[in-house]
C-alpha cells in the first residue's frame, strides 16, 4: 500500500511539472462546457419550455455536472500505455516488484484527484459568471446510488481503456489510433459527456444501453437528476457492475494473450 | 513561374505521405472510421435537437445542418491542407527546424503545408456532395452561391492565418499540441451558428477571433442573410488576419534558438 502511496504523489507531482500543458487541458474543457451551456440556453430561452424530458435546470446542471463527472471519469494517465507497448518500455515495468494494473490504477487516482479539484473551481467559476438555475439533489439515496455509479464508472472506464489497449499487442501501429477511435469517438459520445443519450429516438437508446458506455457519465447524471425511478437505479447499478465483472474477465484474458505475444519490439 | 514551382515542391513532399498512409490499412481504416462516427453523431444530434425544438436561433432543420456541413467542410479541407502542423514540435525542440530553414524553399510553406492528410482527403467529396445537396434546398441565387464559394476560401484563408499563428506561438513557447487543439476547439464554437453566442462572445468570434466570419458568414450568405458590404468586410479581415499572422511568424523567426541542434 505504501508504495502505491509513493506512486501517487510522484504521479501528482508529475502533473505540476507540465503546468502548462495541465492548464490547456483545462481550458480545453471549459471550452466544451461553455458550448454546451450556450446551444442549451438558446434551446430553453423560454425557461418554462420542457424539451426531452429535461427543463432549463436539469438540462444546465447536466451540462455543468459534466465538467465534474468528466474530470472524475475521464482523466487518466494510462493513456501513455499503448504508446509504451509499441516501443517495447513495457518491459521495464514488468520486471519491477508491482502490479502493472494496480500502478497505472493509482496513476489514474491521482490525475483523477488533480482534475477533480481543478474542475470544482472550474464549476464555481463558471456557475458565478453564468448564475445558471441548477437542480439539487436533495433524495439521501439518489444521492448514495449516484456515487456509487460514480465509483462503478471508474472502474469501468479502466477496463475499457485497457481491452482498447491490448490491441497493441497485435497492432502496434494502432497506438494512438484504437485511443482515438474508442476512447475519443466512441466513448465520449456513447457515454452522453456531449449531449445527453435521451434526444436520440428510444431504438437509439435502446441500442446505447446495450453497451457499456452510458453507464460512465448518463446514467450517473440521470441518478443525480433523479430522472429514473428508483427501482430502475438499481437494475442500472446492477448492469454496470456485470459489465464491470465481464469486462474484467475479457480483459484479463486478453492481456495474457497480449503478453505471450509481446516481443518488445524496440528494446 | 513561383507558383508552379511550389505546386510541384507540394505535390514531392506531399506524396511521401500520402502513400504510407494508403498502405497502412489498419490506420487509414480506423481513422477513417473515427472521423466519419463523429461527423454521424454530431450530424444526429443536430437532427434530433432540431426535430425536438424545430428551430435553433431562429435557424430551421436544414438551416442547422448546412451551418454544420460548412463548419466540416472546412474544418476537413484545412485539415488536410494544414496537418504538418500537427507535427512542427519536433522539429523545433530537437532543432531539426534548421535545416528547414536551409532549404531553398519559404520555411513557413514547408511546415504548413509539408504534410497533407489523405484520411481527409478521402472525405472531402462526401461532403461537398452534402454541402450542395442540403444548400439546394435552400434556394440560392446565382449571386449567394458565389458569394458562399468565395467567403468559403476566405474561411480557408483564415484558417490559414490561424495555423500560422500557432506555428509562430509554436517557436515562441515550444507548445504546438495544445494551441491547436484549442484552436479545434474555438473552431468548434461555430459547428452551431454563432447566433446562439451572447455578446460579448459572439462579436468576439466575428471579430477578434473571426470563427463567425470563418464558418458562420459563407452559410449565412448562402441563405442570403449577408449583404454585399459584409461580404465585403470578411474578405477585409481574412486579408488583415493573414497579414498580421505573417508578421507574427516573421517576429517568431527571429526568436528562433536553434536549441538542441
Amino acid at each position: 500500500m505504501k508504495k502505491y502511496l509513493s506512486i501517487f504523489n510522484i504521479s501528482l507531482s508529475q502533473e505540476f511539472a507540465y503546468k502548462m500543458n495541465f492548464v490547456m487541458w483545462r481550458v480545453r474543457n471549459v471550452l466544451h462546457v461553455v458550448i454546451a451551456y450556450y446551444l442549451w440556453t438558446t434551446v430553453f430561452a423560454d425557461p418554462g419550455r420542457t424539451v426531452f424530458g429535461y427543463d432549463q435546470a436539469k438540462i444546465l446542471t447536466y451540462v455543468f455536472g459534466t465538467i465534474i463527472i468528466r474530470a472524475v471519469i475521464f482523466s487518466a494517465r494510462s493513456v501513455d500505455v499503448p504508446q509504451e507497448i509499441s516501443e517495447g518500455s513495457l518491459t521495464n515495468y514488468l520486471v519491477r516488484p508491482m502490479g502493472y494494473f494496480k500502478y497505472w490504477f493509482t496513476r489514474d487516482a491521482s490525475s483523477k484527484f488533480l482534475n477533480f479539484a481543478f474542475s470544482i473551481a472550474e464549476f464555481g467559476i463558471l456557475a458565478a459568471i453564468f448564475r445558471p438555475p441548477l437542480f439539487f439533489q436533495t433524495n439521501i439515496l439518489y444521492l448514495l446510488a449516484f456515487l456509487a455509479s460514480i465509483i462503478i464508472a471508474n472502474y469501468l472506464i479502466f477496463v475499457i481503456r485497457f481491452i482498447v489497449t491490448s490491441v497493441t499487442f497485435w497492432i502496434p501501429e494502432l497506438a494512438w489510433g484504437g485511443q482515438f477511435l474508442f476512447m475519443v469517438i466512441v466513448t465520449e459520445f456513447l457515454s452522453g459527456s456531449i449531449f445527453p443519450l435521451d434526444i436520440f429516438p428510444a431504438t437509439w437508446q435502446t441500442i446505447f444501453y446495450y453497451t457499456p458506455f452510458p453507464y460512465l457519465i448518463f446514467f450517473p447524471l440521470q441518478v443525480y437528476l433523479g430522472k429514473i425511478p428508483f427501482p430502475q437505479v438499481l437494475s442500472g447499478i446492477a448492469i454496470s457492475v456485470v459489465w464491470s465483472f465481464a469486462l474484467s474477465i475479457i480483459l484479463r484474458s486478453l492481456w495474457n494473450k497480449g503478453l505471450k505475444s509481446y516481443e518488445a519490439i524496440g528494446r | 513561374m513561383r507558383i508552379l514551382y511550389y505546386i510541384k515542391v507540394w505535390w514531392l513532399m506531399n506524396i511521401k505521405y500520402i502513400l504510407p498512409t494508403l498502405w497502412h490499412n489498419w490506420t487509414l481504416a480506423v481513422f477513417l472510421v473515427g472521423k466519419i462516427i463523429r461527423f454521424v453523431f454530431f450530424g444526429g444530434f443536430i437532427f434530433f435537437l432540431l426535430k425536438g425544438t424545430n428551430t435553433l436561433a431562429g435557424y430551421n432543420l436544414t438551416q442547422a445542418l448546412f451551418f454544420y456541413l460548412t463548419f466540416f467542410l472546412i474544418d476537413t479541407t484545412s485539415q488536410f491542407l494544414f496537418r504538418e502542423v500537427y507535427r512542427f514540435r519536433p522539429y523545433i525542440i530537437s532543432g531539426s527546424f534548421d535545416l528547414i530553414l536551409l532549404k531553398p524553399m519559404s520555411p513557413l510553406f514547408r511546415v504548413l503545408m509539408g504534410g497533407a492528410d489523405v484520411i481527409d482527403l478521402i472525405t472531402i467529396p462526401p461532403l461537398i456532395y452534402l454541402v450542395f445537396h442540403y444548400g439546394s434546398q435552400l434556394s440560392p441565387s446565382t449571386l449567394t452561391i458565389a458569394f458562399y464559394i468565395l467567403l468559403v476560401l476566405n474561411g480557408l484563408l483564415l484558417a490559414a492565418a490561424f495555423h500560422i499563428t500557432v506555428l509562430a506561438m509554436g517557436i515562441i513557447t515550444l507548445e504546438i499540441d495544445h494551441t491547436v487543439m484549442i484552436y479545434r476547439d474555438l473552431e468548434s464554437l461555430a459547428r452551431f451558428p454563432i447566433d446562439i453566442y451572447r455578446q460579448p462572445l459572439r462579436g468576439i468570434l466575428t471579430y477578434f477571433i473571426p470563427i463567425g466570419m470563418m464558418i458562420t458568414v459563407p452559410a449565412k450568405a448562402l441563405m442570403g442573410l449577408v449583404s454585399p458590404s459584409g461580404v465585403l468586410l470578411s474578405f477585409l479581415i481574412g486579408v488583415v488576419a493573414i497579414f498580421l499572422s505573417l508578421r507574427f511568424w516573421n517576429f517568431a523567426l527571429t526568436k528562433y534558438t536553434s536549441a538542441s541542434s
